[in-house]
């Protein structure tokens, strides 16, 4: 007699919910295929402002605006997707924004994928504002926002106006303040920059920094300097009718308040046949 | 026999249509579905679309609810309270226990998702934003909420109400974030680790096959072929659940 | 042919965390017969609800086999022919006792008129004919145990099995659902209930099991296993005052009326003889046989000692 065992049907049936379970991998196989062959014509986005989202989030605002950040550096990542900068201001500057105003991260990257990628530097700009606007204790936004006028729009006078409001974040690394002296030097502006690059070297606290600094204001004195003295020679030649004979008949001639000297306390060079003023170190004019 | 499962799955319903939970969960929805307009004030110019997302939402929201709350103690609490005894000491197939209160419970979901969803209705076709696409996003609502039910009463067959109630919000939370397991295998570089990762994402209920809220909200176009494949795969997953829940049973002794 | 058969059933459990097997039956055999109540008696914990679980199926054999009505249990269209109550039932407190008794008729897929009619010939018969439509979480517990009979009953089975179909019941409620069993056994069914309430058993049953701590130690009319010859005589006396008496034990004393036990016709012989002349008047003399008590007390003793016997005399409180 045999023993009463469990009922065998157990044994079938389960073997039947692996069957089924196959089937059903099979169908999701199918249901990625049609999504993959349709990529990129339907968002798969779907996400309400950070306003509303916030009532959702039942208090884990931080944890959804990670969530949903994480997950926008993979979706952005994909070059499949070719639409895929649809909702981009949305994500960064509505969802996630909105969620957690204090998270730096998605500002930085989301102004990164918009210029970078997406071309879209005044999308990036606005970003940034709203996060300036919320952290106005973080120097990065604005220094991020002004290297984005500087880099990509080219345009200086918006570049100055975010790295000046950086430069009165307190605790700002004296890194910013080369890089707005050099902005101007980039801009053509080297009267400025060498009065940036002079403060930062008389203001420097360590060799190194000094160093750099005596550099670009030993460069940028001998281009002003040169850009002075050209400017002197051409209101002497207009007065004159002739040029000079040496540099000091411009000081003389009163075309010039006083003839300076290179960094290293050396006349710069006059050429009267050629008109030519230049360093004595270098055999064209520098810059 | 279908008599047998329409006679459990009768008395599933009637006591979920008798139970508090029930009622407060659907108040719940139609206040927070009504609660949409107000909110609709708020923002500029997308009105109809928050009140469209916030009604999908709710009855979304509300409806998964619905289905955990009532579904993970089906099973369990009738063995807790021995009433499960006296049904099967009657000519009732275990099998047929399982099914009758699958069906059963899906009989409430469905009365259930009719109500919040022709509330929801009236209040569109009230402020002349009534889309009948929206039965879509709706009807693949329900048939979300018929793969979760599976898996609650399949938990309802192994463990405590608490303890398949918290599983089975956890399939609901992972089974919409599987998407996460494909880019997290694209970063994997061990070959172990990116079969586990494929081989867990084709095991786990994907729910975002029943998710078009927000193509049906955009009016974006959503095919027949997509509502086909997720009935397909409802069908497939929801057997396999269920069968694996019915073996579960049969072969569980009753303490 | 017997109508349920348990042969050499053995059954154990594992807890979850040790490795020690647990045995609740072992070896178990019993075959019940057709029309007769066979009281299955046991301390709390010695496997009377275990064996009943096995017997419907709900429970799974570790070996051994059970057989209903000469065929395998396992096959669940005979359940058609039997009715359980199960121990303390919860019911569903939701529905009315009318809906409650139609869902299980629904089982046996009755059509709606022959439901009807099973409900409320049911209802008449367990006593709760004007309360078929109140909710069962208004019942009292004596309702709740009719309903429950009811339940069991709704397929007019050949063999229905009780799991302490008394317990928790005032003596009311104990004396209905005893009338109930003994209306089953008129009209030809098996009965197969367990219980530890003795009394009842003693007056109702045809046969005992005595089980205890999972092994059968006695099975049997309660006339067999009983001896039924006097074992001692109890005589109440009257007017007794400080005269000693020849023999016997003083069971109890009030006044001067003692109850005295002898343990030998010679004896009490001797002690309505030393009555005389002392003004000490007989008021009775019966006889004493040994009850099912002593005999499960016997049982339970001699299977484990000590703790048996307290465990004995915990259930017989109750």
């Amino acid at each position: 007699m045999s023993p009463a065992r469990r009922p065998g049907g157990a044994r079938r049936v389960a073997l039947m919910a692996i069957a089924c379970l196959l089937l059903a991998m099979a169908v999701q196989g199918r249901i990625e295929a049609r999504a993959a062959a349709s990529a990129g014509s339907a968002p798969l986005l779907y996400l309400p402002s950070g306003r509303y989202l916030h009532f959702a989030a039942l208090g884990f605002d931080a944890l959804l605006a990670d969530t949903i950040y994480l997950w926008s550096i993979q979706y952005y990542g994909n070059y499949q997707i070719a639409d895929r900068y649809l909702y981009l201001e949305q994500i960064y500057g509505q969802v996630i924004a909105e969620l957690d105003p204090r998270y730096l991260d998605p500002y930085l990257t989301g102004a990164l994928i918009m210029t970078t990628e997406a071309r879209r530097p005044e999308m990036a700009l606005r970003l940034l504002d709203k996060g300036i606007e919320h952290n106005p204790q973080v120097w990065i936004l604005p220094f991020e926002a002004g290297f984005i006028c500087y880099d990509d729009l080219r345009d200086y006078q918006r570049a100055a106006a975010y790295f000046e409001a950086a430069l009165k974040v307190p605790g700002v690394p004296p890194l910013v303040r080369r890089f707005y002296a050099e902005m101007f030097n980039r801009a053509g502006d080297k009267r400025t920059s060498l009065k940036e690059w002079d403060e930062i070297y008389r203001t420097a606290g360590d060799d190194y920094v000094r160093g750099v600094a005596w550099n670009h204001v030993h460069d940028l004195t001998i281009a002003v300097d040169l850009a002075d003295l050209r400017a002197a020679l051409d209101l002497y030649r207009a007065r004159q009718g002739k040029a000079p004979r040496r540099l000091q008949d411009l000081a003389e001639a009163g075309a010039i308040g006083k003839v300076p000297q290179d960094p290293e306390g050396r006349d710069y060079l006059y050429d009267p046949r050629s008109g030519e003023i230049s360093y004595h170190a270098l055999p064209v004019v520098a810059r | 026999m279908p008599a047998r499962i329409a006679a459990i799955a009768l008395n599933t319903f009637r006591e979920a249509i008798r139970n508090r939970v029930l009622y407060l969960l659907l108040v719940f929805a139609v206040a927070m579905i009504s609660c949409a307009q107000v909110l609709s004030l708020m923002t500029v110019g997308s009105e109809e679309k928050i009140i469209k997302d916030f009604g999908l939402a709710s009855i979304d929201i509300f409806g998964v609810l619905t289905s955990v709350f009532i579904g993970i103690g089906l099973v369990s609490r009738e063995i807790e309270r021995r009433t499960v005894y006296t049904l099967l000491a009657k000519p009732l197939h275990r099998f047929e226990f399982i099914l009758g209160k699958y069906a059963g419970l899906v009989l409430t979901l469905f009365v259930n998702t009719s109500v919040m969803t022709l509330w929801f209705f009236l209040i569109l076709a009230l402020k002349g934003m009534f889309d009948l696409r929206l039965a879509i996003a709706v009807l693949l609502l329900f048939f979300q909420f018929l793969l979760i039910t599976a898996l609650a009463v399949l938990f309802s067959c192994l463990s405590t109400p608490i303890l398949s109630g918290v599983l089975t919000l956890a399939l609901y939370v992972v089974g919409h974030l599987l998407w996460s397991f494909d880019l997290l295998q694209a970063k994997l570089t061990s070959v172990t680790g990116r079969v586990a990762c494929r081989a867990l994402y084709y095991l786990l209920p994907n729910l975002g096959n029943f998710d078009v809220k927000g193509d049906v909200v955009h009016g974006l176009p959503v095919g027949a072929g997509t509502v086909g494949f997720a009935a397909l795969y409802l069908a497939f997953y929801g057997a396999a659940v269920l069968l694996l829940a019915c073996a579960v049973f049969q072969g569980r002794e009753l303490q | 042919m017997a109508v349920l058969e348990l042969s050499g059933i053995s059954k154990s459990y594992r807890t979850h965390l040790s490795l020690r097997r647990y045995w609740i039956l072992r070896d178990l055999s019993l075959a019940i017969q057709p029309g007769e109540i066979f009281g299955f008696i046991g301390t709390n914990g010695a496997g009377k609800t275990t064996t009943i679980k096995l017997a419907l199926g709900l429970l799974f054999p570790d070996t051994g086999s059970v057989r209903l009505f000469g065929e395998d249990a396992r096959r669940v269209e005979l359940r058609r022919r039997i009715g359980f109550l199960p121990e303390n039932p919860y019911l569903y407190d939701y529905l009315t006792g009318g809906e409650f008794l139609d869902f299980h008729a629904r089982l046996f897929g009755y059509s709606a008129p022959e439901r009807r009619r099973r409900v409320a010939d049911l209802l008449e018969r367990v006593g709760l004919k004007n309360r078929g439509d109140r909710q069962l979480r208004l019942y009292s517990k004596g309702m709740l145990q009719r309903i429950g009979l009811a339940q069991a009953l709704i397929n007019d089975p050949e063999l229905v099995i009780l799991d302490e179909p008394m317990s928790g019941l005032d003596p009311i409620g104990r004396r209905e659902v005893r009338d109930i069993i003994l209306d089953l056994k008129a009209r030809g069914r098996t009965v197969f209930f367990s219980t530890h309430i003795l009394s009842d058993t003693e007056m109702i049953c045809d046969r005992v099991g005595i089980l205890v701590r999972g092994s059968l130690k006695a099975v049997g009319r309660i006339d067999d296993l009983v001896t039924r010859d006097v074992r001692f005589w109890e005589v109440a006396l009257g007017g007794v005052r400080d005269a000693a008496l020849p023999c016997g034990l003083v069971v109890s004393r009030r006044d001067d009326q003692v109850l005295v036990r002898v343990e030998s016709q010679g004896d009490l012989r001797r002690l309505i003889q030393s009555l005389n002349g002392h003004g000490t008047t007989l008021i009775s003399v019966s006889p004493g046989r040994q009850s099912l008590e002593d005999l499960f007390l016997r049982e339970v003793r001699s299977a484990d000692g000590t703790a048996g016997v307290k465990a004995a005399a915990a259930a017989g409180k109750d």
